[in-house]
């Protein structure tokens, strides 16, 4: 495996300082450091409600933070919005499409937002829709599709316009096999091309076999980050999980009814 | 323990009361919106006691029936128009519970009463059982109170029934465009009838609009509320005959309704099925942009506009309300006012209205605006494309509104200057629609019901889209003056004029909301996010 050693890379591909997110009585997020180095196949892993979503939320610029900085391949994603989005792609959590569009009328969407000239869209686009097997000309509404369908779309919609970083939440989840063998594929081509994906999940399995980096995230802290190999020394990454999370092994005398 | 209607009622209760948790101008909107309802409950209880005060018998045998018609025709046309209906209790989450029908039914339909509009009217109502009891003694004042809670019932079994009919029908394809010509028809239905009553109360004598009384009061939008004026004119053998019309009328709706329900609800799980299109040999930007638009941002933008006024329900909806209410209300208007001329402030009206319909513009889309707030769009650019969409279908519109009610006053030739003033009453509208849709943004929730809103939405629509029109009648008053005083000179200059005055508007609402989205896209996202 080709883990890049160096950890302290001049520029890292994003930077997170003491983020810090209030939901009314709730804390969110409580204060996230977090620095993804270039080139890295990067996984935030998080029980549920640990507060992934938020931290990537207001790492991309789609949430403001009560505190705290994120600094996307050298720029500031609040400080200068234009330079920082400019360069990233993003599958934001759930169906957060313009899901009224067909698949294809939605990658011309997002070419031509990104400001890219219409011919490489539609060269792009029509490759995109090909390789991920959605069907070039298929012409059913994003709504219509399905849940793999749906990410697949989100995903050839965040590498459109060909960014420098990643940053997919969730990519794996409702997925089917067969697609995430194939979006698997795609995000490692991406990786060895130089690219710098950061994603969020709570399958291990997926994060074992594809990440370099992972940072383990529980009530709005890291818990533990490092080199894949660091985080999980002898073990395997869902023991390590568990134990760092803290949760329940096993029932006891609870459930005698079931 | 059996489920009870009284568990829905708490829900509904639980539910609004959650929706207001911690959001300050929700709660404010909600104090508003009540204060207003109580004022119009005071204000109709003054009203329809009045006949009992003065002990004119026929003047309630006329005034009760023809208010309560008006009555139950607000509740018909003002949430399909202006509020939407309260959808906190939305009938698909049901749709797993192991609850019969009737049950569903019962709770869903006693819920819709536990809310303000329900309570004001027969709070407002109530003052009819008032009139009832000083003409005819304690047995009118029975009668008429059973009339005035059957007559609530009816009122909203029919605004349930029709706009889960009307929602329905705009879901599947195949029917949209038959829900588009049934609309027009109710409209045009009414148009008649309307017509019928304004000439009737203008040429006629009292005679005349007591005749038409005496005839509501026997169809179902009368018959409730004319049950105490019969009892204190001795019409005793009236009264059962009427409560077995109402009751047969609101059964029958409801009937209508849990058969519609039933359909949502599977509609919910199984989807209409997905809407195959024939393959398209054009390339990915050709499908999207059509070729007249720049292949820029900006038309990418306008053209995913245009496409979502069309494919969206919800959007689609206040569209074709917005076609049917514009084209007709103003021909009634100018008509039945006879010879006065055109109907400039109708036509005001009219233009405003269909500005606010962009009035919470960000709310239809949801999160999904995440894309645009990921990509960086400028603030000016995405309000301009938004604008440029929605008025690729409006402008047309508003000029089949200038021709028909022109030709309709029987002055063609002011068709130039009806359009001026349209123009300007929708620049003006849209000035203040855009920054409302930015500031006063709410997340509508996600149901297959296009007229749905969440506990406290429908004041907040309702209350917004009276402001937004007050406010765009008093900004257009240097128009209407003009319009007013300089008639000869308007007909040529309105149109420039108009043009000139809206686009001005607009440009300035621009220049104002523009930066203001700029600082608050993700402020907006979060608030147009529907909470999970």
């Amino acid at each position: 495996m080709t883990v890049p050693q160096q950890r302290s890379s001049p520029d890292p591909a994003l930077a997170l300082r003491g983020l810090v997110k209030r939901f009314d009585t709730k804390l969110a997020v409580a204060g996230v450091d977090l620095d993804v180095p270039a080139g890295s196949f990067f996984g935030l892993l998080g029980p549920n409600g640990a507060g992934k979503t938020t931290t990537l939320s207001m790492a991309v610029g789609l949430l403001r933070p009560d505190a705290g900085q994120a600094r996307l391949l050298g720029h500031d994603v609040w400080a200068d919005p234009a330079a920082a989005k400019a360069r990233i792609g993003v599958l934001p959590d759930g169906a957060r499409l313009f899901d009224r569009l067909t698949g294809t009328e939605l990658l011309a969407y997002h070419g031509l937002l990104r400001g890219m000239d219409a011919g490489v869209v539609d060269q792009r686009a029509a490759e995109l829709m090909d390789v991920l097997a959605l069907g070039a000309d298929n012409r059913t509404l994003v709504v219509d599709y399905s849940a793999g369908m749906k990410k697949k779309i989100g995903l050839a919609c965040a590498m459109l316009h060909a960014p420098r970083l990643l940053v997919l939440d969730e990519p794996f989840e409702a997925v089917d096999p067969v697609s995430a063998a194939l979006i698997r594929d795609i995000l490692q081509r991406y990786v060895a091309g130089g690219g710098t994906v950061v994603f969020s999940s709570h399958v291990m399995a997926v994060v074992e076999r594809l990440c370099s980096h992972v940072a383990i995230l529980a009530d709005g802290t890291i818990r533990l980050r490092g080199t894949l190999a660091e985080v999980r020394g002898e073990r395997s990454l869902e023991d390590v999980f568990v134990e760092v999370v803290g949760g329940r092994t096993a029932t006891g005398s609870e459930l005698a009814w079931l | 323990m059996a489920v009870g209607v009284r568990h829905f009622v708490k829900l509904k209760l639980r539910i609004t009361a959650n929706g207001l948790r911690g959001q300050t101008w929700r709660v404010a909107l909600f104090v508003l919106g009540a204060v207003l309802a109580a004022g119009a409950a005071v204000g109709g209880y003054a009203l329809f006691s009045l006949p009992g005060l003065l002990g004119e018998q026929r003047a309630a045998e006329v005034a009760l029936p023809l208010a309560g018609g008006l009555i139950v025709l607000g509740w018909l046309f003002l949430p399909l128009v202006f509020f939407g209906v309260d959808e906190s209790l939305d009938p698909a989450r049901f749709a797993l519970l192991p609850l019969p029908r009737r049950t569903l039914i019962r709770g869903l339909f006693v819920a819709s009463l536990a809310g303000v509009p329900a309570v004001a009217t027969f709070a407002g109502t109530l003052g009819m059982v008032d009139s009832a009891a000083r003409l005819g003694g304690p047995l009118a004042a029975l009668a008429q109170f059973v009339g005035v809670v059957t007559g609530l019932l009816l009122c909203a079994a029919i605004s349930r029934s029709l706009t889960s009919a009307f929602a329905t029908a705009l879901r599947s394809r195949r029917a949209r465009d038959l829900a588009t010509v049934l609309l027009a028809c109710v409209a045009a239905l009414l148009g008649p009838l309307q017509l019928a009553a304004l000439a009737g109360a203008e040429n006629a004598d009292w005679a005349g609009i007591a005749r038409v009384a005496d005839v509501i009061a026997w169809t179902p939008f009368g018959a409730p509320y004319s049950l105490g004026p019969d009892v204190a004119a001795g019409r005793l053998w009236a009264v059962p005959v009427k409560v077995v019309l109402i009751l047969a009328t609101i059964g029958l709706l409801l009937w209508w309704w849990s058969r519609t329900l039933e359909r949502a609800m599977l509609g919910a799980v199984g989807r209409s099925g997905p809407r195959e299109r024939a393959a398209s040999a054009r390339r990915p930007v050709a499908q999207l942009v059509p070729a007249w638009l720049p292949r820029t941002r900006f038309g990418a933008l306008t053209a995913r506009e245009m496409r979502y006024w069309w494919r969206e329900t919800r959007r689609r909806a206040s569209l074709i309300t917005f076609s049917v209410v514009g084209v007709f209300l103003p021909v009634f208007i100018g008509v039945s006012s006879g010879s006065a001329g055109a109907p400039t402030g109708m036509l005001i009206f009219v233009g405003a209205l269909a500005a606010v319909s962009l009035a919470n513009q960000f709310g239809f889309e949801g999160s999904a605006y995440a894309a645009n707030v990921v990509a960086g769009v400028p603030g000016r650019l995405e309000l301009t494309s938004r604008v440029a969409g929605f008025s690729v279908y409006v402008v047309p519109a508003l000029l089949v509104i200038s021709v028909v009610v022109g030709l309709a006053v029987g002055r063609p030739e002011s068709i130039p200057a009806l359009f001026g003033v349209l123009a300007a009453a929708y620049g003006v509208g849209l000035a203040l629609a855009l920054p409302v849709s930015i500031r006063m943004a709410y997340a509508l929730p996600d149901t297959a019901n296009p007229f749905a809103l969440s506990s406290g939405g429908g004041m907040a629509k309702g209350l917004l889209t009276f402001a937004a029109l007050f406010g765009a009648a008093l900004l257009t008053v240097p128009v209407q003056l003009v319009a007013f005083l300089a008639h000869d000179v308007w007909l040529w200059a309105g149109l420039p004029l108009g043009v000139l005055y809206g686009g001005g508007a607009l440009l300035l609402g621009l220049r104002l909301a523009g930066p203001m989205l700029d600082r608050r896209m993700p402020e907006l996202l979060a608030t147009v996010t529907a909470r999970q």
